[in-house]
C-alpha cells in the first residue's frame, strides 16, 4: 500500500493532474520573515502642555480596530516612577509591550535601597528613543507616537518620540490628529519656550479640556472619555478619568455630503 | 568532623556510607558563621532584619546593603557567603521577571520560594558545582497575604511564622518563639526584630555591625521597602533600652 | 496582483538649515531652532548645534532621528578616544573618524549632511563638511538643510568672492579671511533671507563662535510664521 501522503488516496492523475510537490514541501522554514507593516488596534491622539508648576497629559480611552470602536475603556497614560507619565498612541499591542518593558525598568530601579531615586522623565525618554530607533533600524518598528511628561532638574519636562526614533521637546505637544487639532489651541497658551511660567494649572487644564472636546468633534477615531494626568512637584502624579462636557453639536448640521443628506 | 580524611567529603555526587553528603553540610557551616538574619510574619505583613557585620571602618555607613529586593513585593535576607547570596537573588529576580512576562501578574511567594529552592537543590547533585553557602529568608506579600520562607543550602524550603539563621540563630529563635505572632502588628514586629538582632549580636560584640530593617505589608502598598527612618530610629531606641533593662535584671 | 507593503525607515522630520564659516582664528556654526515634519512645526526650540567635546561643534542636519543617533555616535567616539589615548582629538582626526561613522552605514545611511567646526592645531578656524555616506572636505564655508540652495550661492559670493570684481581695477576680488564682525553679519542676513523663503526655517537663530578659548552661543529671533 502506498502510504506516502502525496500519493495515497489521491484522485486520478489522468483526470486531475499530477500532485504539486511544492505543496508537500512547503514549510515554515522557507517562508519570508514577516513584520508589523501597519498598526492594527490603535489609540488616537495624546496631548500635553506645560504650566507653571508641572505638566498635564491627556489621552482618550478608545482603541480602534480600523474604523471599528473595538475597545472603549483602554488606559493609554502610564505612570513610571514617582514623577513621570508616558502617554502612548498608535498600535495597542506595541503599547502594551512598551508598558511591560517600562514596568520591568521600574522594578529593576528599585532592586537595591541604594538611594537611587529611579528613572526620571528625561532618562525614560532617552530609553524610549533608543528603543524605538533601534527597532526602526531593524525594519521592525514599534508603531507608536509617545509623549513623556515629568520633570528635569525641577523644571517641567515634555518630550515626544515616535516609531522612527524622531524626538523633540516643546511647551505643548501632541501626537496624531492632535498635531493639527489640539496644537493650535494649546499654542495660544504656550507658544514660546518659557511661556509656561505664566500659565496656571486652571488655564492649562481648561485648554486640555477644550482640545479633547475638539478632538472628539472632529477625529473619527476619538471618544469622549479620556484620562488626564497631572504631574506636579508637590503632589506627584495624579491620573483621573473624565468626560467631555458642555459640548455643542450645532456645527454638525452645517456639514454636507454625508449620511442620508441629498447634497 | 567525622568525615575528614575519609574522602567522602570531596564531592557533591558521592554519599558517605552512612547516607550523608558532606559538602552540603559544610555549606551549612558557612551559614552558621554569617551575620544573623531574621524574618517575622505578622498579621498583614513581614519584616526582615539583618545584623550586617562591618568588616572595616573604611566602608561607607549604610552602603553595601545586605537585604535585597527580588520583585516589588518580595524581599530577601540571607546569612553566609555574600556573593553566593547575591547570585541567588539574581536568579530569583530572573524567575520573578519571567513569571511577570508570562502571566502579567506578580509571582506568588510559594512559587518563587519553590523555584529558588529547586535551583539551590540542583547545586547539591553534581560534582561540578559547589552548594550555596547561604540560607535565605524570603518574605513578601502576594494575593494570599504575607508569606515567609527559609531556603537552606540543601534545598529545603519551609514556610515559617518566624525564621532565623546565621551565627545568632539560637538566641533569635528562642526570642521569636516568645512573640505572640497572631496579634503582632507591623510597628511592634519591626521593634521586636530590631531587639532580636541587637540581642543576637551580644555574643559577637567585638565586631561592629549595622542593623538593616525592611518590610512588606498592606501599609506599604504590598511593596518591599526599607522601614521609614523615624520608625527605624524608634526600633533601635527600643532595642537598646530592652538590652539595658535585660542586663539590669540579670545583675 | 499581490499588494506590497513596506516600512519606510526615513521620515521628513528635520531641523531647518545650518551654516558654517571659517575665519583666520575663529569658526562660526549657525543653525535655526525650528523642527518640522511636513507642514507641521513640531518645536520652535530644538538646537542643531551640538558640542561633542575637545572644542568641537557638530551640526548633523537631516532626518532628525538619524541626526541625533549620529551625534551620539560622534560624542561617544570622542569619549572613547580619550579613554584609549588620553589626549585631545584634533579636528582633522575627528573629521576622519566621522567619515568612518558615516561610511560604516554605507548601505543604510544616516540621512544627514553634517558640518564639523573647530580650531586646527595651527590656530586657524576650520569647517569640515560631509555627505551622508562620508565624503568630506575642509572648506571656507558651507550650508546644509532646507535652505542650502539659498545659502550656498550667497556664501560663494560673499565669502569666496566668486565673480566679484574690484570696481576700481576691474580685476576679480581675491578671497581673504573675513573678520568676525563681517562674518556674523553675513550669517544673520543669510538666515533672515532663508526664513523668508523656506517654511522649514524660522523661530530662533543660534550662532556659535568657536575660538581657541572655547565656544559661545548667542540667539537671535527669526520669523515665527
Amino acid at each position: 500500500m502506498e502510504h506516502h501522503q502525496a500519493n495515497w488516496g489521491r484522485p486520478r492523475n489522468d483526470v486531475y493532474g499530477e500532485y504539486d510537490f511544492a505543496i508537500h514541501n512547503a514549510g515554515s522554514h522557507d517562508e519570508p520573515t514577516t513584520r508589523t507593516l501597519q498598526p492594527t488596534v490603535t489609540g488616537s491622539s495624546v496631548i500635553g502642555i506645560k504650566f507653571d508648576k508641572g505638566v498635564i497629559l491627556a489621552a482618550d480611552t478608545l482603541a480602534s480596530y480600523g474604523s471599528l470602536r473595538r475597545f472603549v475603556d483602554e488606559q493609554r497614560l502610564f505612570q513610571v516612577g514617582d514623577q513621570t507619565v508616558v502617554g502612548i498612541s498608535g498600535d495597542v499591542s506595541d503599547m502594551q509591550n512598551i508598558q511591560d518593558t517600562l514596568d520591568q525598568l521600574e522594578i529593576e530601579a528599585n532592586y537595591d535601597a541604594d538611594g537611587y531615586p529611579g528613572p526620571t522623565a528625561p532618562s525614560i525618554h532617552m530609553y524610549l528613543r533608543r528603543l524605538l530607533y533601534y527597532q526602526r533600524s531593524r525594519m521592525d518598528p514599534l508603531w507608536n507616537s509617545i509623549l513623556v511628561a515629568g520633570f528635569k532638574n525641577d523644571e517641567p519636562y515634555l518630550a515626544y518620540v515616535d516609531l522612527l526614533g524622531v524626538t523633540y521637546q516643546s511647551g505643548c505637544l501632541a501626537t496624531g490628529f492632535g498635531n493639527y487639532l489640539a496644537i493650535p489651541l494649546l499654542r495660544k497658551l504656550v507658544d514660546n519656550d518659557g511661556d509656561e511660567k505664566n500659565v496656571t494649572y486652571e488655564q492649562a487644564r481648561k485648554a486640555i479640556e477644550e482640545a479633547m472636546k475638539v478632538l472628539f468633534y472632529r477625529d473619527g477615531r476619538a471618544t469622549d472619555t479620556y484620562h488626564v494626568a497631572v504631574i506636579t512637584k508637590e503632589a506627584g502624579v495624579q491620573i483621573e478619568k473624565t468626560k467631555c462636557e458642555n459640548m455643542s453639536w450645532k456645527f454638525a448640521s452645517q456639514i454636507k455630503g454625508f449620511g442620508t443628506q441629498k447634497e | 568532623m567525622t568525615s575528614i580524611g575519609t574522602g567522602y567529603d570531596l564531592s557533591n555526587s558521592v554519599f558517605s556510607p552512612d547516607g550523608r553528603v558532606f559538602q552540603v553540610e559544610y555549606a551549612s557551616k558557612a551559614v552558621e558563621n554569617g551575620g544573623t538574619s531574621i524574618g517575622i510574619k505578622y498579621k498583614d505583613g513581614v519584616v526582615l532584619a539583618v545584623e550586617k557585620l562591618v568588616t572595616s571602618k573604611l566602608l561607607v555607613k549604610g552602603a553595601n546593603k545586605r537585604i535585597q529586593t527580588i520583585d516589588r513585593h518580595v524581599g530577601v535576607a540571607y546569612s553566609g557567603l555574600n556573593p553566593d547570596g547575591r547570585h541567588l537573588v539574581s536568579r530569583g529576580r530572573q524567575e520573578a521577571e519571567s513569571w511577570r512576562s508570562n502571566f502579567h501578574n506578580p509571582i506568588t511567594l510559594p512559587t518563587l520560594a519553590q523555584r529558588i529552592s529547586s535551583y539551590v537543590q540542583a547545586h547539591t547533585l553534581y560534582s561540578s558545582v559547589r552548594p550555596f553557602g547561604v540560607a535565605a529568608i524570603v518574605g513578601g506579600v502576594d494575593e494570599n497575604g504575607p508569606h515567609l520562607f527559609m531556603i537552606e543550602p540543601n534545598g529545603t524550603s519551609w514556610g515559617y511564622r518566624g525564621a532565623a539563621t546565621g551565627r545568632g540563630r539560637q538566641v533569635a529563635k528562642s526570642e521569636l518563639e516568645k512573640l505572640d505572632l497572631d496579634s503582632l502588628d507591623g510597628e511592634t514586629a519591626v521593634k521586636e526584630a530590631a531587639r532580636i538582632i541587637y540581642l543576637a549580636h551580644e555574643d559577637n560584640k567585638d565586631k561592629d555591625f549595622e542593623l538593616e530593617l525592611t518590610w512588606a505589608s498592606q501599609a506599604t502598598n504590598g511593596r518591599h521597602v526599607e522601614v521609614p527612618k523615624q520608625l527605624f530610629d524608634q526600633a533601635v531606641e527600643y532595642a537598646l533600652a530592652e538590652l539595658d533593662g535585660g542586663d539590669e535584671m540579670e545583675e | 496582483m499581490p499588494i506590497e507593503h513596506s516600512f519606510n525607515p526615513y521620515g521628513d522630520s528635520s531641523g531647518g538649515s545650518t551654516l558654517a564659516i571659517a575665519g583666520k582664528d575663529f569658526a562660526i556654526l549657525a543653525g535655526d531652532t525650528r523642527h518640522s515634519t511636513g507642514y507641521s512645526i513640531d518645536s520652535r526650540n530644538e538646537s542643531q548645534i551640538h558640542s561633542v567635546g575637545d572644542g568641537l561643534l557638530v551640526s548633523p542636519n537631516g532626518f532628525s532621528a538619524d541626526a541625533r543617533a549620529f551625534v551620539d555616535d560622534v560624542h561617544n567616539d570622542i569619549i572613547w578616544y580619550h579613554h584609549k589615548h588620553n589626549k585631545k582629538l584634533a579636528i582633522s582626526s575627528c573629521a576622519r573618524s566621522i567619515m568612518h561613522t558615516l561610511y560604516r552605514r554605507r548601505f543604510f545611511p544616516y540621512y544627514v549632511s553634517p558640518i564639523l567646526v573647530g580650531i586646527e592645531p595651527d590656530g586657524t578656524g576650520a569647517v569640515y563638511s560631509f555627505d551622508p555616506v562620508g565624503s568630506y572636505e575642509r572648506e571656507a564655508s558651507r550650508a546644509a538643510g532646507h535652505a542650502s540652495e539659498l545659502l550656498v550661492p550667497f556664501l560663494d559670493n560673499q565669502v569666496r568672492k566668486a565673480n566679484q570684481v574690484d570696481p576700481e581695477t576691474g580685476k576679480p576680488l581675491a578671497q581673504h579671511d573675513l573678520d568676525l564682525e563681517t562674518a556674523l553679519q553675513l550669517v544673520k542676513d543669510a538666515f533672515a533671507g532663508a526664513a523668508e523663503r523656506r517654511i522649514q526655517v524660522g523661530d530662533w537663530l543660534e550662532i556659535a563662535v568657536v575660538t581657541k578659548d572655547g565656544h559661545k552661543v548667542e540667539r537671535y529671533p527669526l520669523r515665527r510664521d
